[in-house]
């Protein structure tokens, strides 16, 4: 498998900015191959200083603890800058794997894109 | 179990990353084909990706040239039987199994996981004797519609 290969294979990642937060959108599978992808673009916002990240997991169709561990490594960077990490998910078979391991419990957890300004008010009105 | 009336298929990778799909592949179509239900097909995709995943990055993740992987499909009656083999280094498999996770945002989610989405587990490792993980979903009876 070359490298063009490689890039195109299994995860399709893009970022945009929405204001004070970046939103991850990804299309794909997350497992050990394709998470550096994930983890590179979460790398890259802290890097500019873009602390308040949201990780849209509606397109995606399989994620292990593999990506898992990418978007604890990315809260615990945020969360040191005082930021936060939190994904979009309204599919059962992904959220499932969050459940088992806990991470709902840690991660804000948005049913869509809608959902994300309204969290990001109640959470400025809470500070 | 009746491992005279199994039917078993066998599959070699390399210990490469970008494989790990391919094992996941044939988890799903197998457990399609015998008709187990959509979320226990997600299960054993996610259960197949943590056996394959742990074996190769056990086994250097290509960085070395390591032995291959050999994942072994096994369907009975009303069972498939998953087992991932490395001849990687191996390792203490009471340290993983036995410890407590006090911290969610820990290393380690991967065996756990597994567990909790197959019906069987089984580990035989030593260190430097490779590693044999084994796991079985059994076909859950159909409910009638009353």
């Amino acid at each position: 498998m070359d490298e063009k290969d490689k890039a195109d294979s299994g995860l399709k990642v893009a970022v945009e900015d929405l204001g004070d937060i970046s939103l991850v959108s990804l299309v794909g599978e997350v497992d050990v191959y394709t998470a550096p992808k994930l983890k590179d673009a979460i790398n890259s916002l802290v890097e500019r200083g873009r602390y308040h990240i949201v990780v849209d997991l509606e397109k995606v169709v399989f994620l292990d603890s593999t990506g898992l561990g990418v978007l604890v490594g990315g809260l615990k960077k945020v969360k040191s800058n005082e930021g936060e990490l939190g994904i979009i998910c309204n599919q059962e078979r992904i959220l499932r794997v969050f459940r088992i391991t806990g991470l709902t419990k840690v991660f804000p957890v948005y049913r869509n894109r809608d959902e994300i300004p309204t969290k990001e008010r109640e959470r400025q009105d809470a500070g | 179990m009746p491992a005279d009336s199994e039917r078993c298929y066998e599959l070699e990778i390399p210990a490469k990353a970008q494989y790990v799909s391919l094992a996941r592949l044939l988890a799903s179509s197998i457990a399609r084909n015998m008709c187990f239900p959509e979320e226990d097909v997600d299960d054993l995709k996610v259960a197949v990706s943590e056996m394959c995943t742990n074996a190769i990055v056990h086994s250097g993740n290509g960085t070395v040239e390591k032995p291959p992987i050999l994942v072994r499909y096994c369907t009975g009656k009303d069972y498939l039987k998953v087992q991932v083999s490395d001849r990687g280094p191996g390792f203490d498999i009471g340290c993983v199994l036995n410890r407590e996770r006090t911290d969610l945002l820990e290393k380690g989610r991967g065996i756990p996981l597994i567990q909790c989405l197959v019906d069987e587990f089984q580990c035989d490792s030593e260190p430097g004797s490779g590693t044999v993980v084994t796991v079985v979903k059994y076909l859950r009876p159909r409910e009638n519609p009353s």
